[in-house]
C-alpha cells in the first residue's frame, strides 16, 4: 500500500525521510514528487547512478564495432590500393572519434530512459499542489500506523 | 547597458504564466509573419524543385570554382550551430546562473541550423535523390565508401552533432512538457503527454535527468568542436593555396562560436520583445553575452592576423595570388567588409563600456553575422577562383537558383524559431523556479 504526505519545505521532508529510514524504509520504497529538481543530501536519500560507468561502456563498444564495420567495408571491395594500407587507420580515426561519441549519446539516453523509469509500469503519481513536495511511502499493513503518524508529525 | 544582478524570481505561479503566455493564441501579426517567411520558404522549394528539374547547370558553379553558395552556407550554418549546445554546456558545466533564461532559445538554434546546414551538401550534390550513398555500407552497389575523404567524416560528425543536440534540447524540455500536459486542452495536451513520456515529476526522474544533462555536456562540448574542426578539415586536407593550414580547425570553431553567440544575441532580442520577456531576459544578460561577443572577436581577429600573416611572410607564388586578390584585388572590398564587421563594429560598440547597450549589441551581432558569412564566402571562392595553374583561373556569379536557396533558408531558420517558441517555452520553468 502508498501513503503520501505533502511538504512544504525541504527540512521538513529531510527530517522525516531520515526517521523512514530509520524505521526500515528503504529507499527503494519511497519516492519525492516535485515540479522542480530536489537537491537532497546523500545522507537523506541515496539514489546511487551507474549512468557514467554504463555511457562509457557504451561509448567503447560502440567505438569497437565501428573499427569492425569500417574495416569490413574497406575490405569488402578488391580495390587495387597499389601497395598502399587498405585499411587506413588514422584517416578512419575521425569517423571512429564521432561514432563513439553517438554510443555515450545514445547511451546516455537510454540510461536516462532506465534510471528515470519512465517507460516502467508504476503507480500513478499522486496529485499535488503546484510547488509543494509530495513524499510516497510504500508500506506494508504492519507498518502503516507507525509510518502514517510519523509523515503527520514532520509534514505539520 | 547596467550591469544589474540576475532576475529577481517572481513566485512560482507568476514565472509560470509569464513564460506559458506566448505559448497561447497567435496574434495576426505573427500568423503574417509566418505567412511571408512560409512564402520565401516556398520559393526556395521552387528554386531547388528547378535545380533537381534540370540539373545543377543552373547554378552559378562553374570550373574551376565548383564549390558556391551552397558549401558557403553550409559552413555558415554548421557554424551558427555553435550558438547553442556548445555555450548552452559551457555555461551548465560552470555552473553559471544567468544561463537559465538563455540556454532553450540557444539550443534551438542549434539544432534548426544544423538542420538547415545538413541540408547543403544534398543540396550540391545535384542528384539530390543518391544522397545515401554518402553512408558508407558494404559494397553491394560497386562503391567505394572512401573513409580516407573529409566529406565522409562531415556525414558522420553533423550526424552525431543534430543527434546529440537534439537529444539536449529534449531532455530539458520534458518536465516543461509534462507541466504543459496537464493544464493544456486539445491536440496540445495530446502532444505534450506524449513528448512527455510520462513524466511524474519523481526523484528518480529528476535524478537521472541531471545525470543526463551533466554527461550530455560534456560529450556535446567535444562532439561541437570536432564538428567544425572536421568542416574546416574539408579545406585543410586538400593542398590548395590558403587551405592546407594547420591553425584552420581552432580558427573555423572560433569564427563558429563567434557567428553563434551573435545569433543567439539577435533571437534573444526578437524574443524578449514579442514575447514580452523583459523581466527574464535582462540587460544583465544582454551584458555578459555581449562581452563573450567582444571576446570572440578579439580571437577572431589573432586568427585571422596570424593566417593571413604567415601566408604573407611566407611569400610562397601561388598562395601571394590568392592573398593578393583578398587583400588588394578583385575580393579586397569583401574582405575589409569582413574586417569591418567582425573587428571594427563589435570593438566600437562593445568594447566602450557607454555604448554596450541592448541595441549596439543587436547592432553588432548583426554586423557579425554578415561578416561571418563573408568569410567563409572569402575562404573558399578566391582560393578556387586562383588555383594553382594559372590557365584554369576563372570567376564565379552566383544564379538565382543558389541567391534563393540562400534566402529561403534564412527565412526557415526564422520560421522553425517562431513555431518551435509557440509550442514550447522559450525558457526553461523547471530551472527558473529551482532558483
Amino acid at each position: 500500500m502508498h501513503l503520501t504526505r505533502e511538504f512544504s519545505d525541504r527540512k521538513s521532508l529531510i527530517h522525516a525521510l531520515r526517521d523512514l529510514q530509520e524505521m526500515g524504509v528503504t529507499p527503494k520504497d519511497l519516492d519525492i514528487f516535485s515540479t522542480e529538481p530536489l537537491e537532497l543530501p546523500q545522507s537523506a536519500l541515496a539514489r546511487p547512478s551507474h549512468m557514467s560507468l554504463a555511457v562509457v561502456t557504451g561509448a567503447i563498444s560502440f567505438g569497437l564495432c565501428v573499427i569492425g564495420f569500417v574495416y569490413y567495408a574497406q575490405h569488402s571491395y578488391p580495390i587495387i590500393t597499389g601497395g598502399m594500407p587498405i585499411f587506413s587507420f588514422w584517416a578512419t580515426g575521425v569517423v571512429f572519434y564521432e561514432l563513439t561519441m553517438l554510443g555515450s549519446i545514445l547511451m546516455s539516453l537510454l540510461w536516462f530512459l532506465k534510471e528515470s523509469g519512465l517507460f516502467k509500469s508504476k503507480p500513478p503519481a499522486p496529485s499535488y499542489s503546484d510547488g509543494s513536495i509530495c513524499l510516497r511511502v510504500e508500506c506494508s499493513q504492519e507498518q502503516e500506523p507507525s509510518i502514517r503518524k510519523l509523515l503527520e508529525a514532520h509534514s505539520k | 547597458m547596467a550591469t544589474a544582478t540576475a532576475t529577481t524570481v517572481s513566485p512560482y505561479n507568476e514565472v509560470r504564466s509569464d513564460l506559458w503566455r506566448p505559448l497561447s493564441g497567435a496574434s495576426p501579426r505573427y500568423l503574417a509573419i509566418l505567412a511571408g517567411l512560409a512564402a520565401i520558404v516556398l520559393w526556395g522549394a521552387f528554386a531547388w524543385s528547378y535545380q533537381l528539374l534540370h540539373g545543377i547547370g543552373v547554378a552559378g558553379i562553374r570550373r574551376p570554382v565548383f564549390w558556391g553558395f551552397y558549401l558557403i552556407d553550409f559552413v555558415f550554418w554548421i557554424g551558427i550551430s555553435h550558438a547553442g549546445t556548445l555555450i548552452s554546456a559551457i555555461l551548465r558545466l560552470t555552473d553559471a546562473g544567468w544561463r537559465k533564461p538563455v540556454t532553450r532559445a540557444a539550443e534551438a538554434i542549434t539544432v534548426f541550423a544544423l538542420m538547415i546546414g545538413g541540408m547543403f551538401p544534398i543540396i550540391h550534390l545535384g542528384r539530390a535523390w543518391l544522397f545515401y550513398w554518402l553512408f558508407p555500407y558494404p559494397n553491394s552497389r560497386l562503391l567505394w565508401p572512401n573513409f580516407r575523404s573529409p566529406l565522409v567524416w562531415d556525414v558522420t560528425a553533423i550526424s552525431t552533432y543534430l543527434t546529440g543536440s537534439a537529444i539536449y534540447l529534449f531532455l530539458p524540455l520534458i518536465p516543461d512538457v509534462a507541466q504543459l500536459a496537464k493544464h493544456a486542452t486539445g491536440w496540445r495536451r495530446f502532444v505534450y503527454r506524449k513528448l512527455s513520456l510520462g513524466w511524474t515529476g519523481s526523484d528518480r526522474e529528476w535524478n537521472a535527468l541531471e545525470h543526463a544533462m551533466k554527461l550530455m555536456a560534456c560529450i556535446i562540448l567535444a562532439v561541437a568542436v570536432s564538428v567544425h574542426t572536421v568542416v574546416a578539415w574539408d579545406f585543410s586536407m586538400s593542398v590548395a593555396p590558403m587551405w592546407h593550414s594547420t591553425i584552420f580547425g581552432p580558427y573555423f570553431v572560433v569564427g563558429a562560436i563567434f557567428s553563434g553567440i551573435a545569433a543567439l544575441l539577435i533571437a534573444m532580442a526578437i524574443i524578449r520583445r514579442a514575447m514580452h520577456l523583459e523581466k527574464y531576459l535582462t540587460p544583465h544578460h544582454f551584458n555578459n553575452l555581449s562581452k563573450l561577443l567582444l571576446l570572440m572577436s578579439l580571437l577572431w581577429l589573432y586568427f585571422t592576423v596570424s593566417e593571413n600573416l604567415t601566408a604573407w611572410y611566407g611569400n610562397e607564388p601561388k598562395e601571394m595570388n590568392v592573398f593578393g586578390a583578398q587583400l588588394r584585388g578583385s575580393f579586397a572590398p569583401y574582405f575589409w567588409a569582413m574586417v569591418f564587421c567582425n573587428f571594427v563594429v563589435p570593438f566600437i560598440l562593445l568594447g566602450i563600456k557607454k555604448l554596450r547597450t541592448i541595441k549596439t549589441a543587436i547592432i553588432a551581432s548583426i554586423t557579425v553575422l554578415i561578416g561571418m558569412w563573408l568569410e567563409r564566402f572569402l575562404i573558399i571562392i578566391p582560393t578556387l577562383s586562383f588555383g594553382r595553374l594559372s590557365s584554369t583561373w576563372g570567376n564565379y556569379a552566383p544564379s538565382w537558383v543558389e541567391i534563393s536557396i540562400t534566402v529561403a533558408t534564412f527565412a526557415a531558420m526564422i520560421a522553425l524559431y517562431l513555431i518551435f517558441a509557440k509550442l514550447f517555452p522559450i525558457i526553461a520553468v523547471w530551472e527558473f523556479e529551482q532558483e
